[in-house]
């Protein structure tokens, strides 16, 4: 039992000083600002012409979603000759199975809208780390259906921002939103009204050199 | 009063990002990225300046209080 609580003791590490700099430091936010615009950027225009236009995935006559399930019906397909493109079985399964239950008739739905907004946000800047973190889900899940194109570069990009997500909202409305929230640094105002006796807030100083 | 207005003039300003980088979309439809990118670091800077003239001001007091940083 000693061994057990030895190996498994609470010690939490500081991230290097070069890290810190990069990924918790507003004077980086403009660089963040940036690759915000870009990601989001991609976003917004994926979502966009999912949710209006000609090629539209969702409220169109008929049933929604045909496309995702055309895009479903290439992914799951086994070629006779070559290697599929889905390298993994459960996940062909899994896509197979929201086929045969028609998800996608509402899930184009969710993926259109989704992209439309995760592009905002991240333009904007409002809950950043959450917005690039969803575009994480959403390019790893096309990867796994064997779809490359951007998706890597996307992913990274989303990657990056949700390591910085302390500062990548800065130049946005997570400048403000944050702090009336409440962040790791600092219990916020909103959440302050709802107690009786706030925690004494230690500051970000502080909470970095614990880290 | 006044930070209620401060608030409303923050809100409709990055509201205002979002009307812009979505009207671009809709204008370009993606054609020239490198075009359509400026229009909207433009609306996000002028949002930004106007947070950080007319909103900060009002509300430098509270982040004081609660510690600085933010």
């Amino acid at each position: 039992m000693a061994v057990v609580e030895r190996e498994f003791r609470r010690e939490s590490h500081a991230d290097p000083r070069v890290l810190r700099a990069v990924f918790s430091n507003t004077a980086t936010a403009p660089l963040w600002l940036l690759a915000r615009l870009y990601l989001g950027y991609q976003w917004l225009i994926a979502g966009w012409h999912k949710t209006v236009g000609d090629d539209r995935w969702i409220a169109r006559d008929g049933p929604d979603g045909l496309a995702l399930k055309a895009m479903w019906e290439r992914a799951t397909a086994v070629p006779r000759d070559g290697a599929p493109a889905i390298s993994y079985d459960w996940y062909r399964d899994f896509l197979g199975y929201l086929l045969r239950h028609q998800v996608y008739t509402w899930f184009a739905w969710v993926i259109a809208l989704g992209e439309t907004a995760i592009g905002i946000a991240l333009i904007i800047g409002v809950l950043t780390g959450f917005a690039a973190l969803a575009g994480v889900f959403l390019t790893f899940n096309f990867q796994l259906m064997g779809t490359a194109s951007v998706n890597p570069l996307l992913f990274i990009v989303a990657l990056l921002i949700v390591f910085a997500w302390k500062v990548a909202g800065w130049i946005g409305v997570d400048r403000w939103l944050l702090p009336a929230l409440g962040a790791p640094w600092r219990s916020g105002r909103c959440v302050r009204r709802f107690r009786k006796h706030p925690v004494p807030d230690p500051g970000i100083d502080a909470t970095l050199s614990h880290a | 009063m006044e930070r209620a207005a401060a608030l409303i003039i923050g809100i409709v300003a990055w509201a205002a990002v979002a009307g812009v980088a979505v009207s671009v979309v809709q204008a370009w439809s993606g054609d020239n990225q490198v075009l359509a990118f400026l229009p909207i670091l433009g609306a996000v800077i002028v949002a930004w300046a106007i947070g950080e003239v007319v909103t900060k001001r009002l509300f430098d007091g509270d982040e004081e209080e609660s510690g600085g940083g933010g």
